[in-house]
């Protein structure tokens, strides 16, 4: 056992030929029930290099890394690590090639010590067999001396926050003797500190000879580390090319496979002066003194990393958690605070990022899906006119070419974007002044996602305020008016379509911490 | 009138001889009940408290509330607070087996009430095979005499005990001594209470309503199958219904109200708890007694109820001189240990 | 009309797809029973026996209206056997203290909605899990009605209308019967065409989806618990009538046997699924066997053991169906 830990050695864990790729992927097919996953994709990884995985929620990158994880086999293709053919047919066989991956969530077992958890699968023991615990711990401190973390190893890992807790994942790479480490989106839970510091220590990873790959759909920060990027879109392989060759706008072609502004057809004219949203020093638990206003016509962008506040701001301006100060006004008329009730009367609904736990009733079929918010439009003396509700409905399901069988169908047989059209025909068939949605298009295919957008901007043609949540910086550039930047729960920026560049956006969204980051750059 | 006279007599008689031994009477006697919630053991303490008042004896009640472990640590503080009987209703016959091993170390005398325990002294319980004979016997001459001689009976039981399925099997043997063409048409299962005793017997009614007779286990399962009898619609002419137990109130409401109501198998709860305070004096005064200490009862014959009992439309009296005249057999003519043979 | 509307709308009706339904299965289930039931021992279809299990299917079915709708809603009340038995000991108590059928009636609708009352408050306002919160007013029930009377409460008040509400006739009909249609009706037309019964369903399905869309949840909750609680009163009524008497121990495991008709009739557990045609078949399912196992003259304890086994069968035999037609 003392022999495998080699990583204390001085000399890299193996003698790395670096002309020899890390990895190399041929030809990878997966196929599941209904969907081709992966199409023929290629994939190489030279040692020492950081290649980023580029693609769109359902582009086939989680089912690439679950492959090389072990968790699934490919049904066609090879793969050589090192040179040499190899079959990777279980977790086990993963980690045994020196390949280890770095899920978003984190494998760790909260009870144990940092240290455990670090030699979780190889427990050194002493020439009695019992597991050495000093050992554990003296190793463990040396590695987090070599790399630079600065973690407790005795420390109990639940305790941790979520960055230190991946660092340590990616310790356990380093002491598992992994020549691949592969990370899947990696930053989505870190602060822009500690992504500065996830980045210092790839490097170190690099220098060390390891391959990274490194998994994310964020611009910004694949220009930053990377050397090399692949995308994929579909399950299929677009490009693999030096960063250097790549801008914003030919990586967004890659992945979406069309130009920002074919996704982003714009047919609405200019929004009207009236103001159909007014709210004004918003405070709650999350957010501190918030104020903007929508007009009537017009999309309001807000953007804002992961814990700016978005979501807590939508929630907050429908009614449906609590305030602490500020008002709100629809137009023209103050809302009570958290009262949905009221908030709906006045014309004010939210479309949620979270489909299932707060939009669809999945059991129930789709036409009482649409028509919940606005049954009451279709009752005389209490008792629903079944008739008039359902020709209602049939119009919505006709005008947003919303994909069903039947009004019958429960609506969580629908695919994510026709569920996400019925969630919007809930409001308009209410008919409302303003509507929030946070993150509209949040695991729906690219298709159906230029569909919402072209919704999207039929809302707002009809006059109603749009107020948009969102992370995704082409939403954000393609759709808004107006873009408000929110960080750390406060705006931090405000602009119009015409002032807002990515850079801005960016910059405002990470705050003063972030310019840092960006300096770090080199 | 001379009947009376000679019960009264006779009863004076029992007063002096018990309070003669006065003079060595328990100070202190604790009871651990099992679950006071029920109106049977209300009238067991009812009738204890009553005697042990009269002896001027100091009684303490706790309720077990059918949890075992609640029924050892009062009879445990019992025994530290050092009564001087200890009276005990088991929640289960194993569970108090080490009680008994503690009270004797502490050289306090026990005596058992229901139930019988291994390695007990003396147990103060009724007979229930011979209730349901005497009441049995009772309800056959009630048929030759009023029914035409035909007994039909429908027995509203609960097999899951042995106490009952005694009353049932008593019932059928007393019947038998007087009509020996009587039949049992349906044994139900009632489990013990109104409703289920109503929904049973209503379907085993419609089957066959070809029945003269209803016996129930208890007040409430007599009652549930009368209530069924009447919901389908039938006059109770020609019909006798048999309840046993005599716990409560609603046996007296029946008689008063429900013609064909004219038997009651009457347990007396209160001298149960009279004949236990009795028990306990003995055991006391070291004095040798049986293993079984019959508590009487008594097949109680439409309106004689009120030679038994006092009501005043809320409370029911016991009237001690009529029940203390009653003669119990010193042993039952069958126990369950006649069931497993 | 569309053509989506049309093959929606008669897929519904047909006797197809009827038959595809878990109702479809618990009907052909209780045909079945009748049939072999009857072909054993024909007093099945006698008209005494008929009038009984109709009678004791009242007295479910009248709860079990009220409890879909809370299943339906996503909750549940346990409460509902020792609320029966109180409402039984109150209205038998305050018809002998006043000698009138209308306050009677009043009391134990009165405390059987209160019940309901408290019920949805330690649901909605507290937020404490149904299941929990209903077990505790249950606990609370059993003790209080000991603490009300210890003993079963008389009829002295011999009320000629009170005896008929239970034991009475309307024609050859049981009164119970015509109580009980009468409320299954007003619940199954509320739950299938008005708004209230459609909200009921989507609160269960999704509640956080029904608050954002501006109805008030807790509200309709409310009324489904309150609802259920004033069916319990008619049938506390119906029970203290036919036993002639407030018993304070009736109504043991009565909670039990509601759900499980419920459950029986294909409403879902974890709510926005389910119909009172449902429930009603699973209620005459129920009776039915136990009807039928002291007529064929088994042991009685079967009376627990086959609904048990035919509860577990109907709810595997309908995920199969559903699974079915997922694919």
């Amino acid at each position: 056992m003392h022999d495998d830990l080699a990583l204390f050695a001085e000399e890299p864990p193996m003698a790395i030929d670096i002309a020899v790729p890390a990895l190399e992927m041929r030809g990878i097919g997966k196929r599941f029930p209904g969907v081709l996953a992966l199409e023929a994709v290629d994939l190489t990884l030279a040692p020492g290099k950081v290649h980023a995985l580029m693609g769109e929620n359902g582009a086939g990158k989680s089912t690439l890394i679950k492959i090389l994880a072990g968790v699934y086999q490919s049904d066609a293709g090879t793969m050589r690590i090192h040179g040499r053919d190899v079959a990777i047919k279980s977790p086990r066989d993963s980690l045994r090639q020196g390949i280890k991956v770095v899920f978003q969530e984190i494998a760790l077992i909260d009870e144990f010590s940092v240290a455990e958890n670090i030699f979780l699968e190889g427990h050194p023991t002493d020439r009695f067999g019992t597991i050495d615990w000093r050992k554990i711990r003296t190793d463990c401190a040396d590695l987090f001396e070599r790399i630079g973390f600065a973690i407790d190893p005795a420390a109990r890992t639940g305790s941790l926050p979520v960055s230190q807790q991946q660092m340590v994942e990616i310790a356990r790479a380093l002491a598992h003797q992994a020549s691949i480490v592969v990370m899947d989106e990696p930053t989505s839970s870190l602060t822009p500190k500690e992504v500065k510091l996830l980045f210092t220590i790839i490097r170190r990873l690099t220098a060390l000879g390891i391959a990274v790959l490194y998994v994310s759909h964020k611009l910004d920060e694949v220009f930053e580390i990377a050397d090399t990027v692949t995308v994929l879109r579909d399950g299929r392989h677009i490009s693999t090319r030096p960063i250097g060759e790549h801008t914003d706008d030919s990586l967004i072609q890659d992945m979406i496979g069309r130009r920002i502004v074919d996704l982003f057809p714009r047919q609405r004219g200019p929004a009207a002066s009236r103001v159909a949203l007014s709210v004004e020093g918003l405070s709650t638990r999350k957010l501190h003194d918030v104020s903007f206003e929508a007009r009537a016509g017009e999309v309001v962008g807000f953007f804002g990393l992961m814990g700016a506040g978005r979501t807590e701001l939508a929630k907050a301006i429908v009614g449906y958690d609590p305030i602490r100060a500020g008002t709100i006004m629809v137009d023209g008329q103050w809302m009570t605070p958290h009262n949905t009730a009221v908030g709906v009367g006045l014309g004010i609904g939210l479309l949620s990022e979270d489909r299932k736990v707060e939009g669809l009733m999945g059991e129930l079929p789709v036409y009482q899906n649409a028509s919940l918010a606005s049954l009451g439009r279709f009752a005389a003396h209490g008792f629903v006119d079944a008739g008039k509700e359902r020709q209602a409905v049939q119009t919505y399901v006709e005008r947003f070419r919303i994909k069903t069988p039947s009004l019958f169908q429960k609506v969580k047989n629908l695919s994510g974007g026709n569920q996400q059209k019925v969630l919007l025909s809930r409001w308009l068939m209410l008919g409302l002044k303003v509507i929030v949605v946070d993150e509209p298009t949040r695991g729906i295919d690219v298709g159906a996602k230029s569909e919402i957008f072209g919704l999207i901007d039929e809302l707002a043609g009809a006059g109603l305020a749009v107020v948009m949540m969102t992370s995704e910086m082409p939403e954000l550039l393609g759709l808004s008016d107006r873009v408000v930047v929110l960080c750390e729960g406060r705006v931090t920026a405000s602009m119009s379509r015409e002032e807002a560049t990515q850079e801005k956006i960016l910059n405002a969204a990470i705050g003063s911490q972030g310019r840092a980051s960006h300096e770090f750059r080199v | 009138m001379t009947s009376i006279t000679k019960l009264l007599m006779a009863s004076v008689a029992v007063l002096i001889a018990t309070s003669a031994q006065a003079a060595n009477m328990p100070k202190k006697i604790g009871y651990v009940t099992n679950y006071a919630t029920h109106e049977w053991y209300q009238n067991v303490i009812k009738g204890m408290k009553a005697h042990a008042k009269e002896l001027g004896i100091d009684i303490e009640v706790q309720d077990a509330n059918l949890d075992i472990a609640k029924q050892v640590s009062a009879a445990e503080d019992f025994i530290a607070k050092g009564v001087d009987v200890l009276i005990l209703t088991p929640v289960n016959e194993e569970g108090v087996v080490p009680l008994l091993r503690r009270a004797k170390a502490a050289k306090i005398p026990v005596v058992l009430e229901g139930n019988p325990v291994k390695g007990m002294t003396t147990l103060v319980a009724i007979c229930d095979y011979d209730t349901g004979y005497n009441a049995g016997v009772e309800a056959g001459k009630y048929a030759k005499d009023k029914l035409g001689g035909v007994a039909k009976v429908m027995n509203v039981g609960l097999p899951l005990l042995s106490a009952t399925v005694l009353r049932s099997k008593g019932f059928m043997d007393g019947i038998h001594t007087q009509i020996a063409s009587a039949t049992l048409v349906h044994d139900l299962d009632g489990g013990g209470n109104p409703d289920r005793a109503l929904e049973v017997s209503a379907a085993a009614l419609a089957k066959n309503a070809d029945i003269n007779i209803i016996y129930g286990i208890n007040d409430s399962s007599a009652l549930g199958g009368l209530q069924a009898w009447k919901a389908a619609g039938k006059s109770q002419d020609g019909l006798l219904t048999v309840g046993t137990g005599g716990e409560g109130l609603a046996f007296i409401n029946a008689i008063e109200k429900e013609p064909s109501y004219r038997i009651e198998a009457a347990m007396f709860p209160e001298k149960e708890g009279f004949t236990a305070i009795d028990a306990a004096v003995k055991l006391f005064n070291g004095e040798a007694v049986p293993e079984h200490i019959v508590s009487p009862t008594a097949p109680i014959l439409g309106d004689s109820w009120k030679a038994y009992y006092d009501y005043d439309g809320t409370t029911r009296t016991i009237k001690w001189a009529a029940v203390n005249a009653l003669k119990p057999p010193a042993k039952c003519m069958q126990t369950s240990a006649d069931l497993k043979k | 009309m569309t053509e989506i509307l049309r093959t929606g709308a008669s897929g519904r009706t047909s006797l197809a797809s009827l038959t595809g339904s878990g109702q479809g299965v618990l009907g052909i289930l209780l045909v079945v029973l009748c049939l072999g039931i009857s072909a054993a021992a024909p007093q099945f279809y006698s008209e005494a026996n008929i009038i009984a299990i109709l009678r004791q299917c009242a007295l479910v079915l009248i709860v079990a209206s009220g409890m879909t709708m809370l299943v339906i809603a996503a909750e549940v009340d346990l409460s509902v056997g020792a609320s029966l038995a109180f409402v039984g000991c109150i209205s038998m108590a305050v018809l002998n203290a006043t000698g009138s059928l209308t306050l009677g009636v009043l009391a134990a609708l009165a405390f059987a909605s209160g019940v309901g009352l408290v019920n949805a408050i330690v649901v909605t306002l507290f937020r404490v899990n149904s299941l929990i919160g209903t077990i505790g007013t249950m606990m609370l029930l059993q003790g209080g009605v000991y603490l009300f009377t210890r003993e079963a409460v008389q009829n002295h008040h011999q009320l000629a209308s009170f005896t008929a509400l239970g034991a009475g006739y309307a024609g050859p009909v049981p009164i119970p019967l015509i109580l009980a249609v009468a409320i299954f009706a007003v619940c199954a037309v509320t739950l299938r065409f008005t708004t209230i019964g459609r909200y009921l369903y989507a609160v269960g399905a999704n509640e956080r989806a029904v608050r954002l869309s501006g109805i008030r949840s807790a509200r309709l909750k409310l009324v489904a618990f309150v609802v259920t609680g004033l069916c319990v009163g008619v049938a506390g009524l119906i029970l203290a009538s036919l036993m002639n008497a407030g018993q304070p121990t009736a109504g043991r495991g009565f909670e039990l046997t509601v759900i499980a008709a419920v459950i029986l009739g294909g409403t879902s557990l974890s709510g926005g699924s389910g119909s009172l045609i449902g429930t009603l078949l699973g209620v005459l399912v129920l009776k039915v066997i136990d009807n039928g196992i002291i007529i064929l003259g088994w042991n009685q304890d079967l009376q627990m053991v086959v609904p048990g086994v035919v509860i577990i069968l109907a709810t595997y035999f309908d995920l199969l169906r559903s699974r079915h037609h997922a694919r």
